[in-house]
């Protein structure tokens, strides 16, 4: 077997096509990196000169300094009650303009990135990247006709298929863990740079969700080497996955079955361990009204089930086939 | 332990279209093919079976019924077993058409743990050395033909099953291949070459089994298969004089447009014979049944339902 696994992962690494998706794979985190980074970075100081400006001059509007009059004339109206101690700091507040409406920038949060930002979208990128890669791995085994080459070196195909298998799932895991881990620690140094805070083990929580998320992607590079040995073609492996994600959320959607069946709430809640969803049900207290939308949490243990089960049954279907069929 | 190195009996491959339409690929093949060395032919037409029979042979496809033997042992069952002896190209050459030459046959070297040096040899061999890090996809047909034959050698196998080897080859690459052929089945290497160019395997072959419509016609040696006997093509200045005197010898010599058409089994026979009785050669030639008028009878045969299977060549 370890034989096997060495000729598979030369074979592997040794692709163009899986090359360059991998180098994708590499960039495509690099310029969202980059671009969240670029995003919340501190205003610069001919930012916040500008902005002054701005200030000045539109604090010497006629309108605006007759708002401000107004508000001093009659803070109760304007301010509320009670009247602040300080009238003229609180209208100067609320009616001069302020220097952060002209600079706008977002302060970098990791928990905010982890949970809805680039943190998702660098492991939905490696999970659709690493597919691709375990499709076109074994596409084009099946192309060039190769497979039954091998098979001819070694006539056990169950071993075959697992080396195969394991090359793709293993890489997969770890180039994703690898991405995932550079991703966060680039982030939590820039956050540190900045004096935004990530300790309370919030760092080690992104990396650890970063984890998971190359668990995803291995998983995904799993089931798109699956399905194409399954379907000998890696443009009929992907024609049916794009078929099932398209088709399947309106399927999901027309027959209403609850949001806990969805695939990709599944990953997420891999991913953020455990994810909220909403579901429908009776109203408590009032069952007449009908249905309300009630807030629920779907467990990470159910989305590993969920997915899991999924990933076996392609993976039996697939080794089953390669097993029995007949190899061109 | 088994004298034959491919056994078969009523080996039977069905497909079956998406429309349920039935096909009889092979249908109860009983192949026997003797160990030893020596260049064992497979002919049949386009379309008999031939390559069903091999790919079913090498466990790339599932016999619908009948049982196959390699070395004595049971395929697919211990196929993992008898792999390590066994080199085979079927059809066209499949490698990957982005690696070079010398990394295919190093990732299918390292499938068994055969060394570096296996892989200079084999490419030493089919002779192509210095185009061996060149990719696959720019090589020519017949140096494609080369390299699968070099990745048969990598295992040093016993028997070598090679399914229309010289397809699509030029005439220098079609005598290389030949050579090369003949030379492994000189050295003790059993070669099931499967074609349907019946001068290839009258030329290469020792022995040969006949397939039509996935059905054994004929299995034996060459010479089996064309007959015991051979006829002559006997001219000499006094034909007459010549065929009594070959008359008397035992030998029925018959009269066709002025020359003397004999059966012997060797030529020397008619030549002392005639030597004796002071009568001189003008020409002695072999008026030899070919392999391909005995291999469009039986084919033609086989197609009109005639039963001709030939049972007294058969080796099996």
């Amino acid at each position: 077997m370890s034989r096997l696994l060495r000729v598979e992962l030369t074979r592997l690494l040794c692709r163009r096509a899986v090359l360059v998706i991998l180098a994708v794979a590499v960039a495509i985190p690099t310029v969202i990196g980059v671009a969240t980074v670029l995003n919340t970075r501190p205003p610069s100081d001919a930012d916040l000169a500008y902005a002054e400006e701005q200030v000045a001059a539109e604090s010497a509007l006629p309108g605006v300094q007759r708002q401000l009059e107004k508000c001093l004339d009659n803070p109760e109206r304007f301010l509320g009650r009670p009247v602040p101690d300080d009238v003229r700091a609180a209208c100067e507040e609320n009616y001069l303009p302020q220097p952060e409406w002209f600079v706008y920038w977002e302060q970098l949060s990791l928990a905010e990135e982890r949970d809805n930002g680039s943190g998702l979208a660098v492991v939905i990128v490696l999970a659709i990247l690493t597919m691709l890669a375990g499709t076109t791995f074994a596409g084009h085994d099946w192309a060039s006709g190769s497979v039954s080459n091998q098979l001819l070196f070694e006539p056990r195909r169950p071993l075959v298929w697992a080396a195969k298998g394991a090359i793709v799932t293993g890489v997969a895991g770890l180039f994703s863990g690898f991405v995932v881990t550079a991703y966060w620690l680039l982030l939590g140094l820039v956050a540190g740079s900045r004096d935004i805070p990530t300790g309370d083990g919030l760092l080690l929580d992104c990396l650890q969700s970063g984890w998971r998320g190359a668990g995803v992607a291995a998983g995904a590079a799993l089931a798109g080497f699956a399905l194409t040995m399954l379907f000998r073609s890696t443009v009929a492996a992907l024609g049916v996955l794009l078929a099932a994600s398209v088709a399947g959320g309106i399927v999901l959607a027309v027959i209403g079955v609850d949001s806990v069946w969805n695939p990709g709430l599944n990953i997420g809640a891999v991913i953020l361990d455990g994810a909220k969803y909403y579901a429908d049900a009776p109203c408590p207290g009032n069952e007449e009204v009908g249905f309300c939308s009630v807030e629920r949490t779907l467990p990470i243990g159910r989305a590993l089930w969920f997915l899991g089960s999924g990933l076996v049954l392609f993976t039996v279907a697939s080794l089953a086939s390669f097993q029995r069929r007949d190899v061109p | 332990m088994s004298d034959l190195v491919i056994e078969t009996t009523g080996l039977r491959k069905e497909f079956r279209s998406l429309r349920g339409e039935l096909r009889v690929a092979v249908q109860g093949l009983d192949l026997a093919v003797p160990s030893g060395g020596g260049v064992h032919g497979f002919l049949g037409p386009n379309g008999s079976g031939k390559t069903t029979t091999i790919r079913m042979l090498l466990g790339l496809a599932r016999p619908t019924r009948g049982t196959m033997r390699l070395f004595g042992q049971p395929v697919p069952a211990q196929l993992p077993q008898v792999i390590g002896r066994v080199g085979a190209v079927v059809e066209s050459p499949k490698f990957s058409p982005n690696f070079s030459g010398r990394r295919n046959l190093q990732l299918l070297a390292g499938a068994i743990g055969a060394p570096t040096a296996s892989v200079d040899a084999a490419l030493e061999t089919v002779k192509l050395t210095g185009r061996e890090k060149d990719r696959y996809k720019s090589y020519s047909l017949g140096m494609k033909q080369r390299l699968a034959i070099a990745a048969t050698l990598l295992k040093t196998p016993d028997l070598l099953i090679l399914d229309e080897p010289t397809n699509g080859l030029d005439p220098a690459g079609i005598r290389e291949i030949r050579e090369t052929i003949r030379d492994l089945g000189a050295s003790g290497v059993t070669v099931l070459l499967s074609s349907h160019i019946l001068a290839e395997v009258q030329q290469v072959c020792t022995s040969a089994t006949i397939i039509g419509n996935g059905k054994l016609l004929a299995s034996g040696t060459v010479d089996e298969l064309l007959g015991s006997g051979t006829a002559y093509r006997v001219v000499v200045p006094e034909p007459t004089a010549a065929a009594d005197v070959l008359t008397r010898a035992g030998l029925a010599p018959s009269h066709v447009d002025g020359v003397l058409h004999v059966e012997a089994q060797r030529p020397a026979e008619i030549t002392q014979i005639l030597g004796e009785s002071g009568i001189w050669l003008t020409e002695l030639t072999p008026l030899r049944a070919d392999l391909e008028a005995y291999f469009l009878q039986l084919t033609e045969a086989e197609e009109l339902g005639h039963d001709t299977h030939d049972t007294t060549g058969a080796i099996a």
